[in-house]
C-alpha cells in the first residue's frame, strides 16, 4: 500500500469534511434536541422500560453512527456523478487503497462527531468510565464500518441510476431503523416484527453497546450472539466493497 | 394571459416538480408508512393507552408537514439554477408568482397527506367519517401556511447550503415542540410553562388535535378550526411577504 498518497488524499478529504461547521453543529443540535426534549416527554409515557430515557440517548448515538456512516456512502456515490471520481481514479492509487481510505475517512468522521453525544450519554447516566468509553468507540467503529461498506457497496446501483440508488438507500434506512432496537427493546415488538430486527445488524450494535455501558440488560440481546454480528458485518461488508469498488468503479459517467 | 391562469400555471409547474422526483416521494411514504405501522403499534405495547390511533394522525400531519415545505426547496433550487429569474421575465406579477408557489405548497401538502389518510382509513377501521371529510380543506389551507414557513426559511437563510441546515433545523423543532408525536399532558409534566404555551399554539398541535378529535370522536371542535384558519392565514401572509421580497430582490440584482 502506498501510505503517502492515501494519508495525503486522507488528509485532503478530511479537510472537506469538516469544512462545514454548520451541519456538523446542526447534527449535535439534533442530537440534544432529540435526548432531552423528545427522549424526555417519551419516557413519561413508556411504561415498560426502566430509564427509557437513557435507553434512548444509547439509541440515538447509535442513530447519529448510522447518519454519519450513511452519510459516507452518499459521499462516495455522489463524488461520482460529479467527475471528482474519475480524476481520482487517473492518481497512482490502488482501487482497494482508495476504499480502505474512504472506510478510514468515514470511520474518523464517525468519532468525531459521535464524541460529544456519547460523553453526554455516559456522563448524565453516571456510567462513565475509560473501559465504558472506549468499548463505546469500538462498538461504534465496527458499526459504522458495516455501514459505510454496506452504502458503497449499494453504490454499484447509483452508478447505473441515481435515483432508484437513493430510493433504495432511503427506504433501507427507514427499514434498518425502524426494525432495531435504537429506539424500542425487542421483547415489545411483536412476533414478525422481532424476526425482522434479529436480522438487522444495527439492532446487535444497539444492544451490545447498551450492555458495554451497563444499562439494564434484562431487554437486551445476547452479548456474544451481539458481538460476533457486529464483527461478521464489518468484515463481511469490508471485502464486499473492496471487491465491488475494485470491478465497477471504472467508467462511471458523471451526470 | 391573465394574471391568474398564469399563476395557476406556475403552481402547476412547481407541484408537478414535487411529483416528478419520484425517489422524493417513495421516501416520504416509507418513512410514514413505516412510522405508521412499525413504530406505532411498537410504541404501544410499551405505553398505558393505545399510542397507535394517538400516533396516525400525528404521522399524516408530519409528512403534510414535509410535502408542504418542499416548496422552499423547489424555490431554493429554482433560484439557484435561475428558474426563477426565468419565471420573473414572464408577464406575472410579483404577488403571482409568490402566491403560486404557496399554493402549490398548499396542494403538496393536501395531496400528500391524503394519500396517508387514504392509507390509514384503509387499514384502521372506523376512521372514516363526514368530520375526517371536513378536515381536508383545512388541511389544505394549513399546508399553505407551511408552505409560508419555508418562505421565512428562504429569506432568512440567504442561499447557499445554509438552506438545508436551516431547513432541517426548523422542521426539527416545529414537529418537537408540538403535540404530533406525543400528548399534552406529557409535555405538561416536564416542560416549562412558555414551552407549554408555545407547543399548544404551534399550528402543528392545532391540526394534529383537530384530526385526532375528528378520528376519534367523529366530532369537530368550532374553535380549534377557527384557531388553525387564523394561525393558517397568518403564516400564510408572512410567507407571501417573504417570497415576495425574494423575488423583488432578484428581479433587482437576479440573485439573492
Amino acid at each position: 500500500m502506498n501510505t503517502y498518497q492515501v494519508s495525503s488524499l486522507l488528509r485532503f478529504d478530511l479537510r472537506e469534511a469538516f469544512n462545514s461547521p454548520l451541519w456538523i453543529g446542526y447534527s449535535w443540535i439534533y442530537f440534544l434536541f432529540q435526548f432531552f426534549v423528545y427522549g424526555s416527554i417519551m419516557s413519561t409515557l413508556v411504561i415498560t422500560v426502566h430509564d427509557y430515557f437513557f435507553y434512548y440517548g444509547t439509541g440515538l448515538v447509535v442513530l447519529s453512527t448510522f447518519n454519519i456512516a450513511s452519510w459516507s456512502g452518499r459521499r462516495f456515490v455522489e463524488s461520482a456523478h460529479e467527475g471528482r471520481l474519475r480524476y481520482i481514479l487517473s492518481l497512482p492509487i490502488g482501487r482497494d487503497e482508495f476504499f480502505i481510505e474512504q472506510l478510514v475517512l468515514g470511520v474518523i468522521v464517525n468519532l468525531v462527531r459521535t464524541l460529544p453525544p456519547v460523553l453526554i450519554v455516559l456522563f448524565m447516566s453516571g456510567l462513565f468510565s475509560l473501559a465504558n468509553f472506549l468499548f463505546t468507540l469500538l462498538v461504534l467503529t465496527l458499526l459504522a464500518i458495516g455501514i459505510m461498506g454496506l452504502m458503497v457497496s449499494l453504490s454499484v446501483i447509483a452508478f447505473k441510476s441515481f435515483d432508484i440508488y437513493s430510493a433504495i438507500v432511503a427506504a433501507l434506512s427507514a427499514l434498518l431503523i425502524r426494525f432495531s432496537t435504537i429506539s424500542y427493546p425487542i421483547s415489545s415488538m411483536n412476533e414478525i416484527y422481532a424476526k425482522a430486527t434479529l436480522s438487522n445488524p444495527i439492532a446487535y450494535g444497539a444492544d451490545l453497546l447498551r450492555r458495554a455501558i451497563g444499562l439494564d440488560t434484562s431487554l437486551l440481546l445476547s452479548p456474544s450472539l451481539s458481538a460476533s454480528v457486529l464483527v461478521a458485518l464489518a468484515v463481511g461488508t469490508l471485502f464486499l466493497g473492496i471487491f465491488f469498488t475494485g470491478r465497477f468503479v471504472e467508467g462511471v459517467r458523471s451526470s | 394571459m391573465s394574471q391568474l391562469a398564469a399563476m395557476l400555471k406556475v403552481a402547476r409547474v412547481d407541484l408537478s416538480y414535487f411529483f416528478r422526483t419520484k425517489w422524493l416521494i417513495l421516501t416520504l411514504v416509507t418513512l410514514n408508512l413505516s412510522d405508521m405501522f412499525v413504530v406505532g403499534l411498537i410504541y404501544t405495547n410499551m405505553m398505558s393507552f393505545n399510542y397507535f390511533v394517538f400516533f396516525v394522525p400525528g404521522v399524516i400531519i408530519a409528512g403534510m408537514f414535509a410535502a408542504a415545505l418542499d416548496v422552499g426547496r423547489r424555490v431554493h433550487l429554482g433560484l439557484s439554477e435561475g428558474v426563477t429569474q426565468y419565471y420573473l421575465s414572464l408577464p406575472l406579477s410579483l404577488n403571482g408568482l409568490a402566491f403560486a408557489h404557496i399554493l402549490s405548497a398548499g396542494l403538496g401538502g393536501l395531496i400528500f397527506s391524503s394519500i396517508l389518510l387514504l392509507v390509514a382509513l384503509s387499514f384502521v377501521h372506523g376512521l372514516f367519517s363526514l368530520s375526517t371529510l371536513i378536515m381536508i380543506p383545512f388541511m389544505f389551507f394549513i399546508s399553505m401556511g407551511l408552505g409560508g414557513i419555508a418562505a421565512v426559511i428562504n429569506l432568512f437563510s440567504g442561499g447557499g447550503d445554509r438552506f438545508w441546515a436551516f431547513a432541517e433545523g426548523v422542521q426539527m423543532a416545529l414537529l418537537g415542540m408540538s403535540t404530533v408525536f406525543y400528548p399534552l399532558t406529557a409535555v405538561k409534566s416536564i416542560m416549562p410553562a412558555f414551552a407549554v404555551t408555545a407547543i399548544t399554539f404551534n399550528p402543528l398541535s392545532q391540526i394534529a388535535d383537530a384530526l385526532r378529535l375528528a378520528i376519534a370522536s367523529a366530532s369537530l371542535s368550532p374553535y380549534a378550526l377557527l384557531s388553525i384558519s387564523v394561525t393558517s392565514l397568518l403564516m400564510l401572509v408572512i410567507g407571501f411577504f417573504c417570497y415576495r421580497h425574494v423575488f423583488s430582490k432578484v428581479r433587482l440584482l437576479g440573485k439573492v
